[in-house]
């Protein structure tokens, strides 16, 4: 297996006096989907966040065998972008603007050139909509709008809060597709998910996370047999009906 | 004669819309209404005047004009570090952002006035002739100049905005400032970038205004007035909003100026933007307005 290129020791984030996040440690496999799940609260928003710098944070991650600068900007910068949680696309701008901001840390306009190539293979949709107002985009258009942003970024990590959130079921399917075709061309993803089953399907390794510590860890397809996580999170339907292997191309 | 005056009306306008734009390129990022804006308009027309003054014979006047811009966009980094950065690392309320602007502004006229006192100094003539001709139709040469220096840099600022990566990060930050960070874009970077941009406009307006009217303490704040005026009937934040809007008080203010007289003018004026704000309160560019606040 590859090597960590992110670890994670004793992680730490309070807000004001609440402590959301005591003490986590995580290793993120390189060019491999990780996941973290847990209930709504648990703290999964809260830890991405801490690596995106965007919260102040205790204790230290190691990005690429060096300390982790703690400076929201600057982690874009070394490559490690997060879609946040409710899209979070640029209302106002267009579909063409918002890909562009993605590529804010790109000065080379080749390549801005040919990512932006590359997003409209993967979505014509939004190559239809290029000058639209990308506020007036569909839920599902703005889900693929944020992923297509955050990799307009060309990163090493791409961190995913809660992408299937309010989607409808056949969009869902299409995201989590998406996400493993993404892991296949090199990019290291971390899933942010409540949806517990189709994470655990799709990532390789997975973290559960409840109120703000880590309780389980272990490979998905391990996890979806485990009796515990299965009465938590799953109910009784343990298999993976959905297999998304099945429909990646290769 | 209205050929004369729409121009005189268009050239008052644009330079209503440079001090607009200041104001609404500050709004649209800071969400305030920036009232410093006034003092360093009089502040950056003293600094042109006596630089003018300075050498003999005088420099040409787009050197005065670069000069000013860069004395204002160093007057406004020194105003928003000494009294808007630490309200923002403190996240304080708006109305703290609008006693401060306001009081550097008096600050500014006051300073002003302990100085070189409430005298009018009149800007050294650059044109030989104040009229020239095309046909049959006169032309003041001052109101000309002022028109094509204004309307170049407002094409330039427009093009910045629209058509830059630093425009594009401006305008992201002005929509989210935290979810620009996750772009990699620095906000405090940006919104220094965008003093330093309502700092140069100062600073040409406050040339255009000097050569134009003269220069006085409360040259600026006067002005300032207009182009807050424009910038809420335009839409506050909204750059195109606010240029249109300039132009249209331009012009409307000569026209009442010539027809009722100087007095009973800005009575009108006023009159009219209550009429607005009461009729159309987004302003004219309604929905890009709505969504920055
Ligand atoms: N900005 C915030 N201020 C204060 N508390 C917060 C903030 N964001 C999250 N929390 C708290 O931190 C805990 C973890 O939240 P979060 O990380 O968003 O959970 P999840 O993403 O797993 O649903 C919750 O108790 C939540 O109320
Ligand atoms: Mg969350």
């Amino acid at each position: 297996m590859a090597d960590n290129i992110i670890e994670i020791r004793d992680m730490k984030v309070k807000y004001g006096v609440h402590e959301a996040v005591h003490g986590v440690c995580m290793d993120i496999a390189e060019g491999a989907i990780t996941a973290i799940i847990g209930s709504n609260g648990a703290g999964k928003t809260t830890i991405i966040n801490a690596l995106s710098g965007t919260v102040r944070r205790e204790g230290e991650i190691h990005y690429k065998g060096k300390p982790l600068t703690p400076k929201a900007h600057r982690v874009v910068h070394e490559g490690i972008v997060q879609v946040p949680e409710g899209r979070r696309i640029f209302p106002g701008l267009s579909v063409e603007e918002n890909l562009l901001l993605g590529a804010y840390t790109i000065r080379d306009r080749k390549l801005i050139e040919k990512l932006l190539k590359d997003q409209f293979r993967i979505f014509p949709r939004l190559e239809e909509r290029r000058k639209q107002d990308a506020g007036t985009l569909s839920g599902g258009e703005q889900q693929m709008l944020a992923i297509s942003r955050g990799l307009m970024s060309n990163p090493r990590v791409l961190m995913l809060d809660e992408p299937s959130l309010g989607l409808a079921p056949v969009i869902v399917d299409d995201v989590f597709k998406h996400i493993q075709r993404i892991r296949d061309e090199g990019v290291t993803v971390i899933l942010v998910e409540q949806n517990a089953k189709k994470s655990l399907c799709t990532c390789d390794y997975s973290y559960v996370i409840e109120n703000g510590r880590k309780v389980m860890e272990g490979k998905g397809q391990d996890l979806l047999r485990n009796d515990e996580v299965n009465r938590v999170y799953l109910g009784a339907d343990r298999d993976c009906q959905w297999d998304p292997m099945q429909d990646t191309p290769q | 004669m209205s050929i004369q005056l729409l121009i005189s009306g268009i050239s008052l306008g644009a330079v209503y819309a440079l001090v607009a734009v200041g104001f609404a390129v500050v709004f649209s990022v800071m969400k305030f209404s920036n009232f410093a804006h006034g003092g360093m308009i009089s502040a950056c027309a003293y600094a042109a005047f006596y630089f003018q003054r300075a050498f003999t014979p005088p420099p040409p006047i787009y050197i005065t004009i670069l000069f000013s811009a860069a004395f204002g966009v160093l007057l406004s980094l020194v105003i928003d570090t000494i009294a808007y950065r630490r309200l923002r690392t403190k996240q304080s309320p708006n109305i703290y952002y609008f006693l401060a602007s306001i009081t550097m502004s008096i600050l500014i006229v006051n300073f002003l006035t302990i100085f070189y006192g409430k005298n009018l100094y009149a800007f050294p003539p650059i044109f030989s002739s104040t009229t020239f001709h095309i046909g049959s139709i006169r032309f003041s040469s001052m109101d000309t100049l002022i028109l094509l220096i204004s309307l170049g840099i407002l094409a330039i600022l427009v093009f910045f905005i629209d058509k830059t990566r630093v425009g594009l990060a401006i305008r992201s930050v002005a929509i989210n400032p935290q979810v620009s960070k996750l772009m990699g874009i620095n906000p405090d970077v940006t919104i220094m970038t965008v003093f330093a941009i309502a700092g140069a406009l100062a600073g040409i307006s406050g040339v255009l205004l000097a050569m134009k009217l003269s220069v006085y303490p409360t040259l600026g704040s006067q002005m300032m007035i207009k182009g807050f005026v424009a910038s809420v009937i335009g839409g506050l934040g909204s750059l195109s909003g606010a240029i249109i809007a300039a132009i249209f008080l331009g012009i409307f203010e000569i026209f009442l100026t010539f027809y009722l007289g100087s007095l009973s003018t800005p009575i009108v004026l006023f009159g009219a933007m209550l009429v607005f704000l009461a009729v159309r309160p987004s302003g004219i560019a309604g929905r890009f307005a709505q969504e920055k606040v």
